[in-house]
């Protein structure tokens, strides 16, 4: 894997990757009555970091990844990708959300290598760095497989994968674990904490888990209900391991920060 | 699919796929028997009655008499003449109606304005009675094979249209938003999205279309012609002859299993990760 950045558009902060200003966004603005789905969020993303959005459900989370990867244009607000504005969809971003979205028709390393297909990355090549991102998630054996014939996590692992495979700097996930057995998801989730940390990527997620964001993230942002806005942003302090999910629920603090979000959750 | 009954011990085990293969073929075996036998008791009904009396004969047609005229249109090489006459008025229709039913449709995707204006036009066409243009399409292409391949073309176009056009716009948002998310363009998330999403829908279509383009067909033939099934069955009614448009009707039902056996196998081959089909 690749470790080489270009550092490109100077005058951004050190290893900020990610930054929203004051985004809102309203559905049927030409309408008389529209609909205020987020007010003013606000929080920035760097180099290395995991940062969970957290919030009831309905709070918008999903407009607001699809703001932030570009799918939707904001209301109000501004979106910088690496220091600059954002203009159509961000580069070097791997966004996966709850449901696999694997193509039927493509087997296992096929879906893998769709990023790259479509970035008109060479056959050869394509297949090799698809099959890496499988093996690393343990799918090694498995490539050849259409999805029908995989389990559900074995599905969102070659997701995960087909996120992998452009070797993205950013993750931006949207529930990406919440189908998955509670084991499933405890080994997913290293995997991923694993990716971000130890090769110096930066991952958003989003997730109605408290749990997990808790013990996968180094900060949780805690979104209102609709229209949503920043209630509080938790610093997760915990000792050890950081990609060890069972350790960071076992930390003293662990209970103190997930009650606390909750009643915050509770509260708006 | 292994059945509780299957898993009584160790032995049982070891001998389980043969012993399954063995039972499901022996269970299409029954059935196809029991098919069998109740068409022979259908035909040995229907032949006594007539040799009775019950049943006029005349206008009823018989077993006997119809394997009679089967025999007669073999020998004279009619048979074989109007089969491929009308089986390819047929293919090229289905194919010809499908080609251009499917393109327009998927290109409908690409334009979303486009296929709101056409879109009163289509079900404008979509609703005519095709039986009812035979007359023009007679004026139209002449009394030949062109005015046959226009009835069968007509009678799957529109229809192969909407299919491929709900197909395509039946296509996942989120699985839109994947693509763009992966920097793919309106072309690309066509090619790798769109059209092989829609492939299921087409050919739900291409089944259900083929049987169209046979009846478009044997319609032209009605209007006006001198060789194929709808013209041998139009001739046989006319002189009254039962036994014999019987016979034609038996080789017409026989060329639409034939061919939708072969939509059913082109499906299967093309669609190899539909574990449904296998």
């Amino acid at each position: 894997m690749s470790f080489a950045r270009t550092i490109a558009g100077g005058g951004r902060a050190a290893g900020e990757i990610f930054a929203a200003t004051d985004l809102g966004k309203s559905f049927g603005e030409d309408d008389a009555a529209p609909v205020e789905v987020i007010r003013s969020v606000s929080f920035a993303l760097a180099r290395g970091e995991i940062v969970s959005l957290v919030g009831p459900s309905g709070c918008g989370k999903t407009t607001l990844l699809n703001l932030i990867c570009g799918l939707l244009a904001p209301s109000r607000g501004r979106i910088a990708w690496f220091g600059r504005p954002l203009a159509g969809t961000p580069e070097r971003v791997g966004y996966m959300l709850q449901k696999d979205l694997l193509l039927p028709w493509r087997t296992a390393v096929e879906n893998a290598e769709l990023g790259l297909q479509i970035k008109r990355v060479g056959r050869a090549e394509r297949r090799a760095r698809a099959m890496g991102a499988l093996e690393r998630l343990g799918l090694a054996g498995f490539a050849g497989f259409y999805p029908s014939a995989l389990s559900g996590g074995m599905r969102q692992r070659v997701a995960l994968a087909r996120t992998l495979a452009p070797d993205p700097e950013v993750l931006l996930l949207d529930e990406p674990f919440s189908a998955l057995d509670f084991q499933t998801k405890l080994l997913i989730e290293r995997d991923t904490a694993r990716l971000v940390r130890e090769e110096q990527r930066a991952l958003l997620l989003i997730t109605h888990d408290i749990e997990e964001a808790v013990s996968l993230s180094d900060r949780v942002i805690v979104l209102s209900r609709r229209p949503s806005r920043v209630i509080t942003e938790h610093r997760i302090a915990l000792p050890g391991d950081r990609t060890d999910m069972i350790q960071a629920r076992e930390a003293p603090d662990f209970a103190h920060y997930v009650r606390t979000i909750w009643n915050e959750l509770e509260l708006h | 699919m292994v059945s509780a009954s299957d898993g009584a011990g160790p032995a049982m085990l070891a001998r389980k796929p043969a012993g399954r293969a063995r039972r499901r073929w022996r269970g299409r075996l029954g059935v196809f028997a029991a098919q069998l036998a109740l068409l022979a008791l259908l035909l040995a009904a229907w032949e006594a009655a007539t040799r009775g009396a019950a049943v006029n004969a005349f206008l009823f047609g018989s077993p006997g008499a119809i394997a009679s005229a089967l025999i007669a249109a073999a020998r004279d090489g009619t048979l074989f003449t109007d089969t491929l006459v009308t089986g390819l008025e047929t293919l090229a229709g289905f194919v010809l109606g499908n080609l251009l039913g499917t393109g327009i449709g998927l290109a409908l995707w690409y334009s979303r304005f486009v296929s709101r204006v056409l879109q009163p036009f289509i079900l404008a066409l979509g609703s005519i009675p095709i039986v009812a243009l035979a007359p023009i399409v007679i004026i139209w292409f002449g009394t030949g094979f062109a005015s046959k391949l226009a009835m069968a073309t007509l009678s799957v176009v529109v229809v192969s249209l909407v299919i491929a056009y709900k197909g395509a716009l039946g296509v996942d948002p989120d699985q839109i938003n994947l693509m763009r998310s992966l920097g793919a363009d309106k072309h690309q998330i066509f090619r790798h999205l769109v059209l092989p999403a829609s492939l299921t829908d087409i050919f739900a279509g291409l089944k259900l279309t083929v049987g169209f383009a046979l009846v478009g067909a044997i319609i032209g033939e009605f209007m006006s012609s001198d060789e194929g099934l709808g013209h041998a069955i139009f001739k046989a009614g006319s002189l009254y002859v039962i036994s014999k448009v019987f016979a034609e009707l038996a080789v017409t039902v026989a060329l639409a299993l034939v061919l939708s056996a072969l939509v059913h196998r082109l499906e299967r081959a093309l669609l190899p990760w539909r574990h449904d089909l296998q």
